[in-house]
């Protein structure tokens, strides 16, 4: 059920009828049952990895804080996070590491151990994984204290709005916000109709106009040309953009309608002006939680090397950022591709900060906005490796056929003329919001007529132009 | 070694690795009142403080860093 579905909607409004008219005591409550029953129609026995990764971490964070011996309480840590972690190595890697045996023995797939329906990614489990894993780190870090009801822990991994594709969220503002905030706002609620719709928005109409161009000469390489595999690979950010960008405005919305503030995943990542930049707008949660879990403990450990140190731990993290979404050659070059680029960012920043500042560029638009349109290019060339194509066989045919294919364009030009109105659009959008926050309030502005004329707008968009049929969202798969 | 003589230590310190010479430390400073005071440059910033003061933090300690003030009592209690 995703939250583009008319089930979905169905569900939403028998929940949000629900709630507001029970005690506030008991809305987190109610919020655990359906959360639940959500994640349980997508398969029932899913449920059981939720409820198994909660218990896990329940009784972890209290065993942390009832050990005083150090050296105890660091194992204690490593075997719990091992615990938690387990399901989701299991599910992405057994069956990639059972084909290599199988392969490697020379014995055919039909002896494989376990059936295929056994193996399906639970959708989520990485986004509820990483939000598990961060809560036991932080108790174990003192950070934050132990949750003593387990009941709120199996919400906090639970949590429809998030469950299946993020934002990953921190404990600490969960359970505050779980036991306090529960309330009808109106300001919130407006706030979460505004992301849903922005959301709908890049979800329906950005990102699924843009999978109905782009998947048919992802899928048939072989006959496209290369200056159109050239212009699909150009357009491909906005589409996942759209996708997740989309996907986490609707988890934003839904939940700030009921009163839960999530935090925002992506801030106008095309107009970074340098790849560090860049990831400090694109998918914000992941990177934060990368970030904190992840590259904090390398470079800790590896600060006694200086800046190698942390390069070292630059190429690191993205390589397992890369064997995160696919164990794969393509991904691990993407990751590579991508703690190169920021190993070079790094090693010449002060440098670069010295030419800004003696030609006063730092506050130049148009210097910017070329920065932008570079680390844009820099992104879709790595998505060849981080994208559509699955093999490294047919990355390098890509790359090939758009340096040496010269056949000529071949598309419905009605189609592009389409969509890159569309990409116009968000562009000019996020371009005012970037640059000239005060003017031009859309959905913010005081004049109700222009609020409306603005949500009209959208709505008509949505209607005209929105995809319906398509019900996947790229980074369910992760 | 007394708080203000920490303080005084950690000044330079942040001079050399954010090459900048104006900075004037706060306790209530966060990398947010500094420039170029990231994740990439603030491991950096604590390998040169443990060796400068001969100390050594945990990875415990530096995930509850809030601002300057937090710092200047971790390294108060060590040295």
């Amino acid at each position: 059920m995703v939250f583009t579905s008319f089930e979905f909607i169905i569900f939403f409004l028998s929940l949000s009828i629900f709630y507001f008219s029970i005690s506030i005591k008991y809305r987190w409550k109610l919020l655990l049952i359906y959360s639940l029953f959500f994640y349980g129609l997508i398969k029932p026995i899913f449920i059981l990895i939720l409820l198994f990764i909660s218990i896990i971490i329940y009784l972890g964070s209290i065993l942390f804080e009832k050990i005083n011996y150090e050296k105890y309480k660091f194992y204690s840590f490593i075997i719990i996070l091992l615990i938690t972690i387990a399901p989701l190595l299991f599910f992405k890697y057994f069956n990639l590491i059972n084909q290599y045996i199988l392969t490697f023995f020379e014995r055919p797939p039909s002896k494989n151990i376990l059936s295929n329906s056994w193996l399906i990614l639970p959708i989520g489990i990485s986004y509820y994984t990483f939000m598990a894993v961060g809560y036991i780190t932080d108790v174990y870090n003192e950070k934050i204290k132990a949750e003593k009801n387990l009941f709120m822990v199996m919400l906090f991994i639970s949590f429809f709005p998030l469950v299946m594709s993020g934002p990953i969220e921190r404990a600490e503002k969960m359970f505050d916000q779980f036991r306090n905030n529960l309330f009808f706002d109106h300001k919130k609620v407006i706030y979460g109709f505004q992301m849903i719709l922005w959301g709908m928005f890049l979800k329906l109409v950005l990102a699924d106009n843009l999978s109905l161009f782009l998947n048919p000469i992802f899928e048939n390489i072989n006959y496209s040309s290369g200056k159109t595999i050239l212009l699909a690979i150009s357009l491909y950010p906005f589409q996942i953009y759209g996708d997740l960008g989309g996907y986490s405005l609707l988890a934003i919305g839904f939940s700030s309608i009921l009163g839960v503030h999530i935090r925002i995943n992506f801030k106008r990542p095309f107009f970074s002006t340098s790849m560090s930049n860049f990831w400090r707008r694109w998918h914000i949660s992941l990177i934060s939680w990368i970030t904190d879990y992840i590259y904090t403990p390398i470079t800790f450990f590896l600060r006694k090397n200086g800046l190698f140190g942390i390069i070292l731990s630059l190429l690191l993290t993205f390589l397992i950022a890369g064997l995160w979404h696919d164990a794969t050659i393509p991904f691990v070059i993407w990751g590579l591709i991508q703690g190169i680029v920021l190993s070079f960012e790094a090693i010449t920043k002060s440098s670069r900060l010295k030419i800004f500042n003696k030609n006063s560029l730092n506050n130049n638009i148009f210097f910017k906005v070329c920065c932008s349109i570079f680390v844009y290019f820099i992104f879709s060339f790595s998505l060849i490796f981080g994208g559509p194509f699955e093999s490294l066989n047919e990355c390098l045919f890509v790359i090939e056929k758009i340096f040496f294919n010269n056949d000529s364009f071949s598309y419905n030009k009605t189609e592009l003329l389409k969509l890159i109105i569309l990409i116009l659009i968000v562009l000019f959008l996020e371009f005012k919001q970037e640059y000239y926050p005060e003017k031009l309030k859309l959905f913010r502005n005081k004049n109700i007529l222009i609020r409306w004329i603005s949500y009209l707008s959208i709505i008509l968009f949505i209607v005209l132009l929105g995809v319906f049929s398509n019900d996947n969202f790229i980074y369910f798969q992760f | 070694m007394i708080k203000k003589n920490v303080i005084l230590i950690l000044t330079d310190i942040f001079k050399e690795i954010f090459n900048n010479e104006d900075i004037v430390l706060d306790i209530k400073m966060t990398a947010k009142d500094i420039d170029n005071w990231d994740s990439l440059t603030h491991m950096l910033l604590i390998a040169k403080i443990e060796e400068k003061f001969s100390i050594k933090f945990k990875l415990k300690e530096l995930s509850n860093l809030d601002n300057v003030g937090n710092l200047v009592e971790i390294i108060n209690e060590k040295i």
